[in-house]
């Protein structure tokens, strides 16, 4: 089974939030909701600022909270390890929008939960998830970490990388990297 | 200092949860009623002696008002579903994982176990009430049975009183939900308004004497349990240290939360003030006859208790959804 991660390099994102926009298109995704978002974090005292984007998206966990909090199966595990809904069996509880600590989920106004597939349909044509595509800072790295070669596994051998809420044991396959802070704040 | 600005947000999510709303806090609150009813009228049927032939029940409106009120609990958590018309996939699998798995085929394994009883406590007498001879058959056949069918009714009480609250403690998201403590104060809320509700029904002057003593211990308990999950978050983590923040908060934003807290902590002692001078009343023995005066305040204090308990499952239910585990 391959393991699909992402790999986000937080230094390399330029804010332009294509990503949102791609992701939006090519899943159809409606209006006034979202399957990835860019978060802008700035931290310290003017002048001594520090800026941070990254974005966040559905972390596609090992030990998803959203598989078993769900009901009738409609949120499960995929053949290729990604965490994916089946909107036919969803019931739209909202359990698993509630068991999710990244708040990846949302409502679908047809009354199932959708949260990011890593693009699964572009997936299987061989393709790079969208957002991935379309990043223009080349923040968005994906790939499969079994593949010893794959860009992704190489990133996070060279580099010291983090997940999302640790602490919470999800086991998050979206990793961040980055430099650690200049200013010494 | 930190300054979040956040592109491409879910309004279901940011800035806070707003997924479940009123119709999950009156699904929690008719279902804990309901359990709490279920178990205590089988307490007053497996208290009275045991019957050589038939078995003379003493609550027997109680199962029936319990059933009710829980089918229109149930009721309320398919209208919040997004796809009530897929409902049917929740019973093609069990998924032992999901809380939501063992309310779906939870709720109408007690609501069967709930028609059983009904039918085991119709007293002889009564039985041409139910119309269809086959009913009146069956209710034939279960009323010697009784017994065991109000352990049963016992046992599904308080799973369906537990699951209340483990439904909402399942989630590890959510810190204000997420503790062991939760279900127990749910069960102990669900068995106080049982009994309160109990009391209110009740023809019989001595069930009503018997649920208003049994209620003093429910509330002292749930008062305490209410005070043991507050200090337990108080004393955990920072999410869980900030999810009872509402709660003691007077911003206008979350006044709403520290007034249910004052108000669970204003009804519940008068409702216990109330019961304990009922009590001081027959301090030598209860000798069958109650004044108006005496049933009116025993009503008046089982609202006070229903009117608690309903005001401690919206304040949990909304204000678990202001934190969460992540900073924003």
């Amino acid at each position: 089974m391959p393991k699909y991660v992402m790999v986000i390099d937080v230094e390399k994102c330029i804010g332009c939030m294509a990503c949102v926009i791609a992701c939006k298109k090519e899943n159809n995704v409606p209006e006034e909701h979202f399957r990835t978002r860019v978060v802008e974090e700035v931290r310290g005292e003017f002048p001594n600022l520090r800026m941070e984007l990254r974005s966040e998206l559905c972390n596609h966990c090992e030990n998803a909270p959203c598989i078993d909090a769900c009901p009738t199966r409609a949120s499960h595990r995929a053949k290729d390890g990604t965490v994916q809904i089946d909107s036919v069996k969803c019931i739209g509880c909202k359990a698993c929008i509630l068991a999710c600590p990244y708040d990846a989920r949302y409502s679908h106004p047809k009354g199932f939960a959708d949260k990011c597939t890593f693009c699964d349909h572009r997936l299987k044509e061989g393709k790079k998830p969208a957002c991935v595509e379309t990043c223009l800072g080349k923040s968005r790295i994906f790939g499969d970490l079994e593949e010893a070669n794959s860009e992704v596994a190489e990133l996070l051998r060279k580099h010291d990388s983090s997940v999302r809420l640790e602490f919470a044991g999800t086991r998050p396959r979206v990793f961040y990297i980055k430099k650690k802070f200049a200013g010494g704040l | 200092m930190t300054e979040i600005t956040i592109t491409g947000l879910n309004a279901i999510t940011h800035p806070y949860l707003e997924v479940w709303d009123w119709r999950i806090v009156i699904y929690l609150f008719l279902g804990g009623l309901s359990a709490g009813m279920l178990v205590m009228c089988s307490i007053a049927n497996l208290r009275i002696t045991k019957q050589p032939v038939e078995e003379l029940a003493q609550c027997v409106r109680a199962p029936f008002i319990a059933f009710i009120i829980l089918a229109i609990g149930a009721l309320f958590i398919i209208i919040d579903l997004g796809k009530p018309q897929s409902l049917l996939w929740g019973y093609l699998t069990f998924q032992p994982l999901s809380l939501m798995s063992w309310g779906t085929w939870g709720v109408p394994a007690v609501l069967v176990a709930n028609a059983l009883y009904i039918l085991a406590v119709i007293p002889k007498d009564q039985r041409h009430k139910l119309k269809f001879p086959f009913l009146i058959k069956i209710a034939e056949k279960l009323a010697p049975k009784m017994r065991p069918i109000a352990k049963l009714n016992f046992a599904m009480g308080i799973f369906l009183g537990i699951y209340t609250g483990v439904l909402l403690s399942s989630f590890a998201a959510i810190p204000l939900w997420n503790n062991a403590t939760l279900p127990i104060l749910f069960l102990v809320s669900a068995l106080s308004s049982g009994a309160a509700m109990i009391v209110i029904i009740a023809k019989k002057n001595e069930i009503k004497f018997l649920f208003t003593k049994i209620d003093i211990w429910l509330i002292v308990a749930e008062l305490v349990i209410i005070l043991l999950f507050l200090y337990g978050l108080y004393t955990s983590t920072a999410p869980y240290k900030k999810a009872i923040e509402p709660f003691f908060s007077f911003t206008s934003e979350q006044f709403i939360f520290a007034i249910a807290l004052i108000a669970i902590f204003l009804l519940l002692p008068l409702a216990l003030r109330i019961k304990l001078g009922e009590l001081k009343e027959f301090e030598d023995g209860f000798h069958g006859e109650f004044t108006k005066a005496q049933i009116f305040r025993m009503n008046f204090a089982a609202v006070l208790v229903l009117t608690g308990t309903l005001i401690l499952r919206a304040a949990i239910v909304y204000a678990g959804q202001l934190t969460k585990l992540s900073p924003y």
